[in-house]
C-alpha cells in the first residue's frame, strides 16, 4: 500500500486550516479589541457572540488574551505564527525593487519560505497558499459546468507569460515606488480582503479582482491565473527549480490510462514524465494512479520520456504482443 | 481588429493610473486628511516600504487604522491610515512593533523616545470655534491628550495652547465637541526617521 495516495487528502486538510486561520484571525483580533477596552456589557449581540466564541476558542491556548494572540497575526502574505514571523518571498522582492533598500529583519522573515521553496519548488502554491483553495474548488465547479453542457474553455497560453508578469511587476513597482505584487497576487488579496470583509466593514477592490481571476480559470484556461499569470507562481518556479523532491513515473507499473493528466489542474503531462518547474507537489496524480506508478522520489532532476507503460497496450504492441484476453487479466 | 485595439488601450489605461497625478491624490483634499500609524516613514518611503499586510490593523487595540482603498491613488492601495476624528491613536506603538517591513519604526512606548520619534501631525486650534476662546469654559481636548502639559498647555478659561511637542495622536481632535471640530491635526507626510 502506497502511503503517498494519502497525500493528497492531508493537503486538503492543510488547506483547509489555513482558509480557516484566515477567517478565525480576524474574529481574533476583534475579540483581542473587546477584551482591551473592557468592554463587553458594551457588546451588541453579534459582537457578545463574536466575544464569546473566540474567549471559547482561545481560553485553552493563552492566558492574556490581549497580549498572547499578538503572536498569531497577519496573512500568509505576511504574518506571525506562534511569534514567528513569515513573510511571502514575493512581497520581499516587491518591497527590495519598490524601495531600492534592503531591510533586513524582513529578508529574516522570508528565509523559512525561500528555503522550503529551493527543497520543495511550487510548495506553497499546491499546499499553503489560500488562492489555491478557491481555485481548486472553482476548477471543480467547472468541471460540474461542462458536464452539465456549459461550454468550458480549456484554452493553452504560454507557461512563460507569468515570468513576465513578475518582471513587469519588478519593473512598474521600480517606477511608480509601491509593491504592485500585493495588488495582483490572489494569496495576498484573499488574506486582506478576509479581515476587511470581518473587522473593516466589507470587500475592497482587491476582491473585484480576485472574482475576475475565478472567471478567468472558468472561461479562458483551467486554473489560468496560477499557471499562466500569477507573479508569486513565477518566483516559486524559479527558486524550486533545482528542487531535490519531484514526482517520478514508474515505466514499469504505468498502464497508459492518463487519468494523471486529466487530473492535473496545471495541465501538466506526468504520463509522459513532463512535471518541468510548473509542477506543484500536490499529489493529485498520485492519488488517482490505479497502479501506483507515480511516486514522490528524492531526486534533482525530471525523468525524460521514458516510452509508454509496461502495462499499457501502446507497450504490447512495440513488444508485438497479442493484446491480452480479458482471461489474462 | 476592434477587439485588440479595445485591450491596448485598456492596458494603456491601466498602466496610466499608476502613474499618478499627485496633484488628484486624496492627501492635498481637506475632505481626506489622513495620518499615517506612529513611526511611519515619509510618505514616499512609507509607499515602497509598506508591503500591505494589514498587521498594522489587525494587531490595534483602538482600531483606528482603516485601510484605502482606491482614495488616494493606486500608489497607496490597500495602505494603512488614521483619520483622528473618526478614532484616534492611542500611542501604543504595537503597529511598530509588528510591522515587518520597518514601514513603521519600532518605538518604544516611553515619553521619551515617542516624543523625539513620533511626529503624526501637529495640532492647530481653530479660535473661531473653539468654545473656551468663545468664553465658554471646555477644555476637554487638554484633557483628552496623552501628553498633557507638554503638547498641549492651557490657559485663561481652559484655552488650548498647542505647542511644537505635539506628536499628533489627534485625541484632541477626536474628543472636541464642537461640530464641526475645534481641534485639527495638520498632518504630518515627512515622518521621523529612527536613526
Amino acid at each position: 500500500m502506497n502511503w503517498q495516495m494519502h497525500l493528497n487528502k492531508l493537503r486538503w486538510v492543510v488547506l483547509s486550516m489555513v482558509m480557516f486561520m484566515l477567517i478565525l484571525l480576524p474574529f481574533l483580533h476583534l475579540y483581542q479589541s473587546y477584551v482591551a477596552a473592557h468592554a463587553y456589557d458594551l457588546l451588541s449581540p453579534a459582537e457578545k457572540l463574536i466575544y464569546d466564541s473566540m474567549e471559547l476558542i482561545s481560553a485553552p491556548f493563552v492566558s492574556d488574551p490581549e497580549t498572547d494572540l499578538n503572536s498569531f497575526k497577519g496573512t500568509s502574505w505576511s504574518g506571525k505564527l506562534f511569534g514567528i514571523t513569515l513573510s511571502d518571498p514575493l512581497a520581499l522582492l516587491g518591497q527590495i525593487t519598490a524601495s531600492k533598500h534592503i531591510y533586513w529583519p524582513f529578508v529574516v522573515t522570508a528565509l523559512i519560505p525561500i528555503l522550503y521553496s529551493l527543497l520543495l519548488g511550487r510548495f506553497y502554491c499546491g499546499w499553503i497558499c489560500p488562492a489555491t483553495f478557491l481555485y481548486e474548488l472553482n476548477d471543480n465547479l467547472g468541471t460540474w459546468l461542462k458536464r452539465a453542457g456549459l461550454p468550458i474553455s480549456q484554452r493553452r497560453l504560454d507557461r512563460r507569460i507569468k515570468y513576465m508578469v513578475l518582471l513587469a511587476g519588478m519593473v512598474i513597482g521600480m517606477l511608480s515606488s509601491a509593491v504592485v505584487f500585493a495588488a495582483i497576487y490572489p494569496p495576498a488579496i484573499i488574506g486582506r480582503e478576509i479581515y476587511y470583509a470581518i473587522a473593516v466593514g466589507g470587500f475592497g477592490t482587491g476582491m473585484v479582482f480576485f472574482l475576475l481571476t475565478l472567471l478567468f480559470d472558468l472561461l479562458v484556461a483551467r486554473r489560468g491565473f496560477c499557471r499562466y499569470i500569477c507573479p508569486g507562481g513565477a518566483l516559486y518556479a524559479l527558486l524550486g527549480r533545482f528542487r531535490v523532491i519531484r514526482i517520478q513515473r514508474n515505466v514499469l507499473s504505468c498502464n497508459d490510462c492518463a487519468k494523471c493528466n486529466t487530473v492535473c489542474q496545471f495541465g501538466l503531462d506526468p504520463w509522459h514524465d513532463d512535471f518541468g518547474q510548473e509542477c506543484n507537489n500536490c499529489s493529485a496524480c498520485i492519488a488517482i494512479c490505479p497502479t501506483e506508478a507515480l511516486i514522490f522520489k528524492i531526486k534533482t532532476t525530471d525523468t525524460t520520456y521514458q516510452g509508454a507503460g509496461h502495462l499499457g497496450q501502446e507497450y504490447k504492441k512495440q513488444q508485438g504482443e497479442k493484446k491480452p484476453s480479458p482471461g489474462e487479466l | 481588429m476592434y477587439r485588440r485595439q479595445f485591450i491596448q488601450s485598456l492596458v494603456v489605461a491601466g498602466l496610466g493610473s499608476l502613474i499618478q497625478d499627485e496633484s488628484k491624490a486624496a492627501r492635498y483634499q481637506t475632505s481626506m486628511r489622513f495620518i499615517r500609524p506612529p513611526g511611519a516613514l515619509s510618505e514616499h518611503d512609507f509607499e515602497s516600504r509598506c508591503i500591505r499586510c494589514g498587521q498594522c490593523g489587525e494587531i490595534c487595540p483602538n482600531r483606528c487604522i482603516q485601510f484605502f482603498d482606491t482614495q488616494n491613488g493606486l500608489a497607496s492601495l490597500d495602505t494603512p491610515y488614521i483619520i483622528p476624528r473618526e478614532q484616534a491613536c492611542i500611542l501604543c506603538m504595537k503597529c511598530g512593533e509588528v510591522c515587518p517591513t520597518g514601514a513603521i519604526q519600532k518605538i518604544e512606548r516611553e515619553a521619551g523616545s515617542i516624543l523625539q520619534f513620533v511626529k503624526m501631525g501637529q495640532a492647530r486650534v481653530d479660535e473661531q470655534l473653539c468654545l473656551s476662546f468663545q468664553g465658554k469654559t471646555c477644555g476637554v481636548c487638554y484633557r483628552a491628550c496623552p501628553l498633557q502639559d507638554i503638547a498641549i498647555r492651557i490657559g485663561m478659561l481652559e484655552q488650548p495652547h498647542v505647542s511644537t511637542a505635539c506628536v499628533g495622536c489627534g485625541l484632541c481632535e477626536r474628543s472636541c465637541i464642537q461640530i464641526p471640530q475645534a481641534i485639527r491635526i495638520i498632518p504630518n507626510q515627512q515622518g521621523k526617521q529612527v536613526t
